[in-house]
């Protein structure tokens, strides 16, 4: 069953992405009872990746270095809001054969997390066709869970 | 030329004595076991793959539209030498290069072991081409692909109907009927997690016999990690396009044609337009209203209008079934 209080972020290096994570900061930060992952999902690597000589290993050390940045930059978002390091927690995963958003909706369901937390980027209705959109896939699943889609704070 | 006999295999020489080619060959034929330098595998050459000898007839030409073909040389035209059965073989050919799609760019590369792959899955599937992959001396991976005897579905619908009325009211359905086979080979492919990957109106042969649609040319993938199966999505969308209109319209060929010109123009906004390339005219009923709403509404998904999209094949396979099915 999924707990409300179990927070789901989903976090890349992107600025929406933190954006997202101040967000989160602001409006949990009393709730005591509140406890955060941040989730960091990267893809298979693009074909010419290894016809220019890379290696599958070379790709996730570079990706789960990115992924530890990300993470230390998150916790800092948290932490200098308020929010205690151990309620903080981290998951990185690599996704073979499913899209970043099917990955983050098992992560979400083997975890029983009442609540995921995503940025929303501005695409354009050609770039949502071609490329998807997460925050699209998360609102349309969201039966049994909650979504938070964070937008810019622009008018 | 005189030929050195004496570098050939006995088994093959008594064929290739007598081969209409070797009357015309400029240089010794040569004997490939190993197809990485396809380049230099030219007309009369012999790729000896899989304990079989296929001597190149010519290449296949790259029939991309409005531009000049260009030679294939990764895809001879072959036969066998001891079964005198023509095949087409696709050698390795690594390709990586960016698509441009309107403002937006998706990295497209050629991957011969996804074609190996949906040769094997389709191997009993009547829609699509057949052949086999085997692997040459170094372990390159070439297919072996039979031909199949038609023409390319645009050319075939050309021929199709005096214009566009008569078209519609004779043949539409059949053509659709036939392209929902086409979409349903799609779907097979998506559920097995393959793609066609380069889905265009002369990937579709009409066989000359019994007029089944067979998908050809499936090497091309592209890197779109959280839609994988959108640009086959996009590509079947243009071709019910092109099968709906019986040809494509282009604001510019709507001013030309005979019918419709600057007054039927003025009635195109930018949501009619194609939503990948803003070029393609998708709301086909402002140019021919007697196109029914349930298919031209199927349409409307892959304009710039649109607000709701396909998330994937089976989405446009039952719609447009369910359109095909009230067609009288």
């Amino acid at each position: 069953m999924a707990v409300r209080e179990k927070l789901l972020i989903a976090v890349d290096e992107t600025e929406t992405s933190m954006h997202a994570l101040r967000y989160v900061a602001q409006v949990t930060v009393g709730m005591k009872e509140m406890s955060i992952c941040l989730l960091h999902i990267y893809p298979e690597p693009p074909p010419d990746y290894y016809m220019k000589g890379g290696t599958l290993s070379d790709y996730k050390e570079k990706q789960n270095a990115k992924a530890e940045r990300v993470f230390s930059q998150g916790k800092t978002i948290l932490t200098d809001a308020g929010i205690s390091k151990e309620r903080i927690s981290t998951d990185n995963r690599f996704t073979e054969d499913k899209t970043i958003s099917e990955e983050l909706l098992a992560v979400r369901s083997e975890g029983g997390f009442g609540t995921v937390v995503v940025g929303k980027r501005g695409v354009s209705r050609t770039e949502e066709f071609l490329f998807g959109s997460i925050s699209n896939t998360l609102a349309q699943h969201s039966e049994n869970f909650t979504t938070w889609i964070v937008g810019s704070d622009e008018d | 030329m005189k030929i050195d006999w004496s570098l050939f295999p006995q088994e093959i020489v008594p064929n290739l004595k007598s081969h209409r080619i070797m009357k015309s060959v400029r240089q010794q034929p040569k004997i490939y076991t190993d197809t990485s330098d396809f380049t230099s595998i030219t007309y009369g050459d012999i790729i000896h793959v899989d304990d079989r000898f296929f001597i190149i007839l010519g290449h296949t030409r790259e029939g991309r539209f409005g531009i000049d073909s260009q030679i294939k040389t990764w895809v001879p035209k072959v036969q066998d030498l001891m079964t005198n059965e023509r095949f087409i073989i696709k050698l390795v050919f690594h390709e990586t290069y960016e698509l441009s799609i309107g403002q937006l760019k998706v990295t497209c590369f050629r991957s011969p072991e996804k074609e190996a792959r949906v040769l094997e899955l389709v191997s009993d599937n009547p829609y699509f081409m057949h052949g086999n992959s085997v692997l040459d001396e170094v372990g390159n991976l070439v297919r072996i692909l039979d031909i199949v005897d038609g023409r390319r579905l645009d050319n075939h619908i050309a021929k199709l109907g005096a214009n566009h009325e008569e078209y519609v009211a004779e043949h539409l359905k059949d053509m659709l009927v036939h392209f929902l086979t086409s979409v349903a080979g799609i779907r097979l492919l998506h559920d097995n997690g393959l793609k066609h990957g380069d889905i265009r109106r002369d990937h579709i042969f009409v066989e000359r016999e019994g007029g089944t649609f067979r998908w050809i040319d499936f090497d091309y993938d592209f890197y779109i990690p959280e839609r994988p199966y959108a640009m086959d999505l996009f590509g079947l969308g243009n071709i019910l396009l092109f099968i709906l209109g019986k040809q494509n319209f282009r604001p510019g060929d709507v001013v030309t044609h005979p019918d419709m010109g600057e007054k039927v123009l003025k009635t195109i906004d930018t949501n009619d337009l194609s939503l990948l390339a803003q070029d393609k005219i998708f709301n086909l009923q402002k140019l021919f209203p007697y196109i029914p709403d349930s298919l031209n509404n199927i349409l409307l998904h892959f304009s710039t209008g649109s607000q709701v999209f396909y998330n994937s094949v089976a989405e446009f396979q039952d719609e447009l079934q369910r359109a095909v099915d009230t067609l009288p």
